[in-house]
């Protein structure tokens, strides 16, 4: 779920209007196709990423090539999302602090988790997970006296084309997943139990970040209202200024943002494994100079992007036009022909 | 200066790979443990001690023997021996029928079976077997010119007492704690495990100080693999002295650079047998109370053997008290200084006031403020520790009213300050393990100075920090935040957070892998 609930509001509203919400649900859940085509690829080739798989299918060459693709997304989308980082917190809580500060913390606490492997950076987000969701429950259950109900009537009074547009932009989201995961494979289990409990797992995380997400927009329809979302792009954190308990805590969007944090750090520090993994698999450039060459390119990518609309832009542009087409196609053809191959082999 | 150069090199270079070990000037007695065994060697080796005693007599059997008991003075049951060894030799036994068959060739036999009627009697062969029992408190009589003596266990020694342990005092539970004496130890721990598979396995560490250890644990549970690692850590220790368990904590821990504490450590025999139980294993060294128990994780630092002694409701509040303690402990003077220097936001404007007004006329910023204030309560603390009791408590009485109250009137910090480092100083106190809360004290240091100069950015940079590095600790191959992550959810629901009621405690904790997860071998 990373950093997509921040923005997920304003661009679901921003093509779905009010009804914009019921369509994070189904744009999340195209993504479980494609995972399943992922765990189906990572039975048939066990311990091996589709990088790797893809040169096996489709020969080095275009194996390689895909590959370059692969690193050119995932090193600009994290140069990107190590970006926001500094913009939102300059843009919300700290404005009189330089860029450089908030991404230099960013960028050592991904390279800290990547130097302590994968599986602590697993269990890192193991843990955040819950911070994440009870952050988000939190802030949604503190709204709820700013609820104008008024504010989701008519319901579908454009009928289901708004629908089909917010689900279309949500599925770069997913796609983005999709990356991590194509790399990730490689160290997944590979026994028969093993992968079935995967597939139900991927069921369920899709389904609850999926539910979230639509709560979040939801929540923030009700309280601002159509207009006013799709303007906000960061809303959440508005109604996290807007929150006061009992006279003694006003604002709780600052400790928000530290949930938030955790979630940029596992969002970017995926995507710094899918380029670690890409360098591997492709030109078997491996060790702590390559890592630390990755962290100066992420840097480099987050100093050229440093205003608000147009980093969000930005990232938009990569997702839709880069991600969504790459990996809409790239895991679909892989899936099929290694299947063909499979079925032609027999 | 060349050879000052090459000196101060050697000194301070460490070899790559490996733990390096200073010792100190060899000095063995190589040459004369080569040497066959024979009373007289014995007595030449020590024999410059005024401790140790030679205590030479005959047996008058078919030859007349000569025999020399040797002990160490202070190390020995006297009684013991003039009692049941040396009379019934000297005078019970004269004239027995198998004193009258007795020769050279056969007196160490004909004396086990026949004469001596002690139980912890055996027979050696070798100089350095005869050297070391004579030292660790063991008698041992050698019998003319024989390459063969016998052992006497007649150990008895002026010890401490079984007495409660000051730093693990409950108010519901057994009071015993360990001692300074290895056997009374691990007599104390047999009484609360009598089952076979308890095993105590004895060890000797440090070249010179011949330190007697025992690695315990129970077979059935414990895994095989934790059981093996920590023989094979134990067997790399190569020190000269081994005067306490501080020594091996530091020698086995998997990160010694870390602030967490690796390594548990109890004084009572009835958080041993507990830890025992749930597939740990326990290290006891002779001359400390304080066991050391193997593997190790976050969240039993914050648990207290009185849960277990307590109904389970209460149980469960005082383990919420102590978890929210610690966390204050950690973060309430950074999120002060943060709060205070970048986040006025996050306070509703009456309290801000409140705050403010408070602050008026303090000429620090709040992080100079709070960093001298802890670092006051830090020497406070220190010298409180060590002073005899009465002293300790004026100490801080003196610290905490006189000082704080003056340095409040005089303008220096503001009263806001004193609370929130006086509610700093009662969290870390909730927290019930001495090492876990030298930790947080040594971590709350840096989030402040991040506090102070990024706000909560900072705060949280390296509150993620201490977490990521606290997810890739292991103790003896056990992730350090077991059942967090990796998430064991019955480990969590019954015994972290909470502490399930003993009728719902069906299984072990599964913190990590135990040979039988069941309590009762039912379940």
């Amino acid at each position: 779920m990373g950093t997509t609930f921040l923005p997920v509001a304003s661009i679901v509203t921003g093509v779905g209007g009010r009804d914009g919400w019921m369509s994070v649900l189904p744009g999340f859940a195209v993504g479980i196709p494609y995972c399943l085509m992922i765990l189906s690829l990572s039975e048939q080739y066990p311990r091996k990423n589709l990088l790797q798989i893809s040169a096996a299918v489709f020969g080095k060459w275009i194996g390689n090539f895909i590959g370059l693709i692969y690193i050119l997304i995932v090193a600009y989308l994290g140069g990107l999302l190590l970006g926001q980082v500094g913009d939102i917190y300059q843009a919300s809580i700290m404005p009189l602090t330089p860029l450089w500060v908030f991404f230099l913390g960013g960028i050592f606490l991904v390279l800290f988790l990547i130097k302590s492997g994968i599986e602590v950076f697993a269990r890192f987000s193991e843990v955040v997970f819950p911070l994440i969701v009870f952050a988000l429950l939190l802030n949604v259950g503190l709204s709820i006296p700013r609820i104008e109900q008024g504010e989701l009537l008519p319901i579908l009074s454009e009928g289901f084309k708004p629908l089909f547009l917010g689900a279309i932009k949500v599925i770069p989201f997913v796609m983005t997943y999709m990356l991590f995961l194509a790399g990730v494979i490689a160290f997944l289990p590979t026994g028969k139990q093993e992968l079935s409990q995967l597939k139900k797992g991927v069921w369920r995380i899709i389904f609850l970040v999926g539910i979230l997400d639509a709560l979040v927009v939801l929540i923030q329809l009700l309280v601002f209202g159509p207009a006013e979302t799709i303007r906000l792009v960061y809303g959440l954190l508005v109604l996290g200024k807007l929150v006061e308990v009992s006279r003694t805590v006003a604002g709780v969007e600052s400790l928000f943002l530290g949930v938030w944090l955790s979630a940029a750090i596992i969002k970017i520090g995926s995507l710094f494994f899918s380029v670690i993994w890409g360098l591997e698999s492709v030109f078997g450039l491996k060790g702590v100079k390559w890592r630390h060459a990755i962290a100066v390119v992420f840097l480099g990518i987050s100093f050229r992007f440093i205003r608000g609309p147009a980093l969000i832009t930005e990232i938009g542009l990569v997702d839709e036009y880069l991600t969504m087409p790459f990996v809409a196609l790239w895991i679909p053809i892989l899936w099929g022909v290694s299947r063909w191959k499979r079925g032609a082999g027999n | 200066m060349g050879s000052w150069m090459k000196m101060i090199k050697e000194l301070t270079i460490r070899p790559k790979g490996k733990r390096q070990i200073r010792k100190s000037p060899a000095y063995s007695f190589d040459e004369d443990l080569k040497k066959p065994l024979s009373g007289q060697t014995v007595k030449e080796i020590l024999s410059k001690s005024s401790d140790v005693v030679f205590r030479e007599f005959f047996l008058q059997g078919k030859d007349r023997i000569p025999c020399m008991l040797v002990a160490v003075d202070g190390l020995v049951d006297k009684n013991l021996l003039d009692e049941f060894i040396l009379k019934p030799l000297m005078v019970d036994f004269a004239g027995h029928p198998e004193l009258a068959q007795m020769t050279l060739s056969n007196v160490i036999d004909k004396t086990m079976e026949s004469l001596l009627p002690g139980i912890e009697i055996k027979k050696i062969s070798k100089m350095g077997d005869a050297i070391d029992t004579i030292l660790s408190g063991d008698s041992v009589i050698f019998f003319g010119n024989l390459t063969e003596a016998i052992v006497i266990g007649a150990r008895g020694w002026a010890h401490r007492g079984v007495a409660e342990p000051i730093t693990e005092s409950i108010v519901k539970g057994p009071r015993e704690g360990f001692s300074e004496t290895l056997r009374i130890n691990t007599s104390l721990l047999r009484r609360k495990i009598k089952h076979p598979s308890l095993r105590i396995i004895s060890l000797k560490l440090g070249d010179m100080t011949n330190t007697d250890l025992v690695v315990t644990y129970i077979e059935k549970i414990a895994s095989p693999d934790i059981v093996s690692e920590v023989f094979k850590r134990l067997s790399k220790i190569k020190m000269d002295a081994m005067l306490g368990n501080g020594y091996i904590e530091e020698m086995i821990e998997d990160n010694p650079y870390s602030p967490f504490p690796q390594i548990s450590f109890t004084e009572r025999p009835d958080v041993l047998a507990g830890k025992l139980l749930e597939g740990k294993v326990g290290i006891i060294v002779d001359g400390t109370p304080i066991v050391l128990v193997v593997p190790a994780i976050l969240t039993q630092f914050l648990n207290v053997n009185e849960d277990y002694y307590q109904r389970a409701m209460v149980a469960i509040l005082s383990r919420f008290v102590r978890y929210v303690g610690a966390f204050v402990a950690i973060v309430a003077p950074s999120v002060y200084i943060a709060v205070t220097t970048f986040h006025q936001e996050i306070i509703p404007t009456d309290l801000f006031m409140s705050i403010s007004a408070g602050r008026q006329g303090v000429p620090f910023p709040a992080l100079l403020e709070a960093f001298t204030m802890t670092v006051v309560l830090e020497i406070l603390q220190e010298a409180g520790l060590r002073l005899p009791k009465p002293i300790g408590q004026t100490i801080g009485i003196v610290g905490a009213l006189i000082i704080g109250d003056a340095a409040v009137t005089a303008g220096l910090v503001s009263p806001l300050m004193v609370i929130i480092i006086g509610l700093t100083a009662v969290a870390s106190y909730a927290i019930p393990t001495f090492d876990l809360s030298l930790a947080v004290r040594l971590i709350r240091f840096p989030l402040m100075i991040l506090a102070g100069v990024l706000g909560f950015f900072g705060v949280t940079v390296g509150l993620y920090v201490i977490l990521i590095h606290l997810l890739g600790l292991r103790s003896f191959g056990v992730p350090y935040t077991s059942p967090i992550a990796p998430l064991r959810i019955r480990a969590l629901l019954q015994d972290t957070f909470v502490r399930a009621p003993w009728w719902a405690l069906k299984r072990r904790p599964q913190l990590m892998d135990v040979e039988d997860p069941r309590p009762n071998g039912k379940g």
